[in-house]
Formats: structure tokens, C-alpha cells, sequence
């Protein structure tokens, strides 16, 4: 079963459409995903998105050819709740995860869910050996969030960027395939 | 004021200097990542990219060609991208086989930082390498950097798997290093 065909826990992966532009406008706009919006350079990680910048984020998202983008939606009343990347631009040898969640979806399992598809598209579709995802020092509850997961720290670059005040660190974190194998191998053991 | 060390000037790139840029990209030992690979990089294609660059003061990257002052010889570049203004950078460095162990690519290195801290008002400065090339690693710790992230068998090289190194220089670590400077812009944090 290819992994984009998720469908648990009444969440769903499918390419985003112009469409979707409303939705994404709203959840990326929300304050507490500031500086956690994950999106293409050039685009504002801070300052409000206006409706033409969502729509240049789509038009990236759709001309990408060596990564992808996906919309996560509740299969149930369509709504968008957030989006999912894999990325082996640089090398398939070690490409890159990221999930953004709304924050009003957060903390119902939905990152665990795609991360796993991303995960799994990237072991199993593409010859990654290992994926590495960063997040910003003061984002905790995403650190914590990727060691749930069972990534590895793999270090901190110092001064990544300012917030409230402080300078924090681009925090660095890896996955190697052997860890990703055994992990899939004690939940179906599970 | 140039860009000038004890044995290297750092210039700007011309025309006739990319012959030993294509042969130095061309190069399995001076070419870090497979990502550059295959090494069949020509002459007119670096002087084509040279010839297609646009006049901008919306600058964040740069390439500076090493000259050693005692001949006159082109020895290599030092480089930096993905500049933040006011905020970091990372930088590159690759010199010709001729020049390694004669202090040219330190120096040419410690210019190039002068001019990211002195001039560029960066607060810090890092670089990414591999595991297999102890003498970048051994190059930058001569500088002061110092590893921060070691990413895991990210790197397939020489038919071996080597981590990725990021290492870092904080900016009052390098005005500690140089006594003979004074650091006079305001802590931001």
C-alpha cells in the first residue's frame, strides 16, 4: 500500500488545490505558528501572509519536481489542517521532513500520523538513508514532538534568529533508516 | 582598503580566473559534495556565470578569489552565502593543491572572516563540511569555529559514509581571538 494512501483516524493526504487558498490564508495567519510556518524561502516567516503571498506559496508548492507539499484534511467535513513535506532536493541520500499542524488541530496525534507517511514515502519510495528535520530552539513543543517521533538531536547552531528577544539556535535533527526499520518493527510486533 | 592578509589578497572573480575554478570544482578532493558531482564542469560554463551576473546592492552571497601576494598566483576562493544581514552567513573555502600547507587558506580564511565581522556586522559565521575532510575541520578550528551539529551518514563520499559537520564562530569569539580589535557593535541580545 503506497503511504499517501492514509486514511486514519479521519485524516486524509491529497495535493493542495487553488482552492484551498481561504484555509491555508487562515491557519498560517494564526500567531502562534509564527516563526513555525515552514514555508518556501523568500516568504515571510513572521510578518502576516497576505492572500497574494498564500497564493505564491501554492504556485511553489505545485511547480516543486524533487519534493512535496500536502494538504492534511479531515475526511469528514474537508477541512484543511495543515501540510506535510518531504524534500530530497539537495540529495536523496538525506532528504528533509516537516509537518505544520493549525494550531487549534494540534495535540490529537495528527503530526504523528503524517510524519509517518512522510517517513515512509521517503524509506520506502526514495533511497533516503537518513532524514533530518530542524526546528527552532524555542519551539519545545516541536523538539519534543520529533523525539516522540524518534529522531535524534543532532546538535545546535547557534543564532538561527532572534525571538523575544534572544537569539536561539537552528537545532538539528536526524533519522537513519536502520532506526526507522526497527521502529516500524516493534509496532507491528506491538 | 582591500582585502588583504599576511601572504593573500582576496579579489574580486574574473574572467581568466575560472579556468582553475572549473579544474578546482573538477577536482574529487577539493570538490566536497556529490551534489557538485559530475566533475566535468567547463571553463565557459563558470565564465558564463560569471558574465550573467546582474549589478545589486541586494547581495547575500559572494565569491573572492585568492591571490598570494608573494607571486601574484591564483591560489583558490573563499565564499559565503545565504547571508542574513546583520546576522549570519556560511562560508566556503577551496585552494588549489599546490597552495595546501602554506598558510594560504588560513589566511585567506581569517580575511574573509574580518570582512563578515568587521564589515558585514554578522553575529555569526558558519560552515558545513564532512567528517572525511579533517583538514577543513582542523582548518576552521584554527579559526576558533567549532562543531555544532554532526548530522549522521548524511554525506556518501570516496565510497564512504561520512556525517555532516556544521561548525559555527560566534562573533565575541572572534573579537576574543583578535585583541588587536575592538568590537563596537551594540549586543542585539
Amino acid at each position: 500500500m503506497l503511504p499517501f494512501s492514509l486514511k486514519r483516524d479521519g485524516i486524509a493526504l491529497r495535493a493542495f488545490e487553488p482552492t484551498d487558498v481561504h484555509a491555508l490564508y487562515a491557519y498560517l495567519n494564526d500567531p502562534a505558528l509564527e516563526g513555525r510556518r515552514y514555508l518556501p524561502d523568500g516568504f515571510p516567516d513572521l510578518a502576516p501572509l497576505s492572500a497574494r503571498h498564500v497564493e505564491g506559496i501554492l504556485e511553489h508548492w505545485q511547480k516543486e519536481s524533487e519534493s512535496w507539499t500536502l494538504a492534511v484534511v479531515d475526511t469528514t467535513s474537508g477541512a484543511l489542517l495543515g501540510h506535510v513535506r518531504a524534500d530530497w532536493e539537495w540529495d536523496p541520500h538525506c532528504p528533509s521532513a516537516c509537518v505544520v499542524i493549525a494550531p487549534a488541530q494540534q495535540r490529537r496525534g495528527i503530526g504523528s500520523a503524517v510524519l509517518a507517511v512522510a517517513l515512509a514515502f521517503l524509506f520506502e519510495e526514495t533511497p533516503a538513508h537518513v532524514v533530518s528535520g530542524w526546528v527552532a530552539s524555542w519551539n519545545e513543543p516541536a523538539l519534543a514532538f520529533a523525539l516522540h517521533n524518534r529522531f535524534s538531536e543532532a546538535g545546535r547552531q547557534p543564532r538561527g534568529g532572534l525571538h523575544a528577544g534572544s537569539f536561539y539556535s537552528h537545532v538539528a535533527l536526524d533519522l537513519l533508516r536502520g532506526e526507522w526499520t526497527a521502529m516500524r518493527e516493534r509496532r507491528y510486533v506491538a | 582598503m582591500s582585502l588583504e592578509g599576511k601572504l593573500v589578497v582576496l579579489r574580486e572573480e574574473r574572467r581568466e580566473d575560472q579556468r582553475l575554478f572549473a579544474d578546482l570544482r573538477n577536482d574529487l578532493d577539493t570538490q566536497a559534495w556529490p551534489k557538485g558531482l559530475p566533475p566535468d564542469y567547463t571553463e565557459e560554463m563558470h565564465i558564463k556565470r560569471l558574465e550573467t551576473r546582474e549589478f545589486s546592492y541586494e547581495r547575500d552571497s559572494a565569491r573572492l578569489a585568492i591571490v598570494e601576494k608573494a607571486s601574484g598566483r591564483l591560489a583558490g576562493f573563499v565564499s559565503y552565502t545565504g547571508e542574513q544581514h546583520r546576522l549570519s552567513a556560511s562560508i566556503g573555502i577551496v585552494v588549489s593543491r599546490e597552495f595546501w600547507g602554506t598558510g594560504i587558506g588560513f589566511d585567506a580564511q581569517e580575511v574573509l572572516l574580518g570582512f563578515l565581522f568587521d564589515e558585514l556586522g554578522l553575529r555569526e559565521v558558519h560552515l558545513w563540511t564532512h567528517s572525511g575532510i579533517s583538514k577543513a575541520i582542523a582548518l576552521a578550528g584554527r579559526s576558533g569555529f567549532v562543531e555544532c551539529i554532526r548530522l549522521r551518514e548524511s554525506v556518501f563520499k570516496n565510497g564512504r559514509l561520512l556525517d555532516g559537520v556544521v561548525m559555527s564562530l560566534l562573533r565575541e569569539d572572534y573579537y576574543a581571538r583578535h585583541t588587536d580589535k575592538v568590537d563596537r557593535l551594540p549586543k542585539v541580545a
